[in-house]
């Protein structure tokens, strides 16, 4: 069973490497979007299960999506996965609801560990 | 589009690798001043030597400006320039907790610029499995005229410079530092060789 899986990064690279980090099973239902914005627009029309969240975007941020999900209420998994490394930051990010905080740049075996963690695989 | 410029990948590669160096970077200075530095997405944009004078020699209420040579292996070198604005002067004493007589305001500023340049640049090189070293860190005197000189002298042989601007806001203290790398065009262009050899792994 692979989730539906969507990726925020204002960075392509960024994105490619969340992407290849994943399981093989789950690569093939994943949607990107490339800003708060975008990705709020894609979460409220579809139903995603696990998002991977950047902090640091330009118009709406990471901050911003997390309070958007929370408002429209959404049952969405979110790890977030940042260079904003600053300890006030995760405890921000997880208080919003967030399931994990993930320092860039994002390595394979921490975010299978963090997934099987919270059993989603 | 000249050997000097990024492309779009290259540009987009650059700015994660500062990202991430940014992020401790500032971790390091929140650390170290006990509060939250609150982050912008940085900017990095060619320019003319010319402009570049006239850009950063114009900027209004700067107090002083830190400025420190870097160099890694395969030519890459730059400056890191880290601007303070004149109303912060004060609370940089409060923000460090020094006693008056401590230190003086100007050795406050080298402590404070060189956590955030070191740091930032030894991360930097870390991603592109390289190293840095570092000249002394220098401040300019607060005379109108000292940035544009020491740019004068700098800049005399460039044309072109990579200029990468990144903001660091302390929230508590309304305290502001500009972090401004410059990248003479020779060393743009081994950049460019760098971040092709990242970007071909993906």
């Amino acid at each position: 069973m692979s989730p539906s899986v969507l990726i925020c990064d204002d960075s392509n690279m960024a994105r490619k490497q969340v992407l290849r980090s994943l399981p093989e099973q789950w690569k093939t239902s994943v949607q990107t979007a490339s800003n708060g914005a975008e990705a709020l627009t894609i979460l409220r029309d579809n139903s995603i299960e696990v998002l991977f969240l950047d902090l640091t975007m330009p118009g709406i941020d990471g901050i911003g999506v997390l309070q958007g999900i929370n408002k429209l209420n959404l049952n969405c998994s979110v790890f977030v996965i940042s260079a904003d490394i600053q300890p006030e930051m995760q405890a921000k990010v997880k208080a919003l609801g967030a399931k994990e905080f993930i320092r860039k740049p994002v390595k394979a075996d921490v975010l299978i560990n963090h997934l099987q963690q919270h059993g989603l695989l | 589009m000249s050997e000097f410029h990024l492309t779009e990948d290259q540009q987009d590669c650059l700015q994660e690798i500062i990202n991430i160096a940014m992020g401790q970077a500032s971790d390091q200075l929140a650390r170290y001043l006990d509060t939250f530095v609150y982050l912008k997405v940085p900017s990095i944009e060619s320019i003319g030597a010319k402009d570049l004078l006239q850009t950063l020699s114009q900027q209004k209420n700067t107090m002083a400006v830190v400025s420190q040579g870097f160099f890694g292996y395969e030519g890459i070198r730059g400056e890191a320039l880290l601007s303070y604005q004149e109303e912060d002067s004060g609370r940089i004493a409060d923000l460090l907790g020094y006693e008056p007589d401590e230190l003086s305001k100007d050795e406050q500023l080298i402590d404070i610029s060189s956590i955030l340049t070191t740091t930032f640049l030894n991360v930097f090189a870390r991603q592109i499995d390289n190293q840095m070293s570092y000249n002394a860190p220098k401040l300019l005197p607060s005379v109108q005229n000292s940035l544009s000189e020491h740019l004068q002298e700098m800049t005399f042989n460039w044309d072109l410079a990579l200029k990468v601007n990144i903001s660091y806001q302390v929230t508590d203290y309304s305290f502001n530092c500009n972090m401004i790398l410059l990248i003479p065009e020779t060393a743009i262009v081994n950049i460019k060789h760098v971040l092709d050899r990242i970007l071909a792994e993906f």
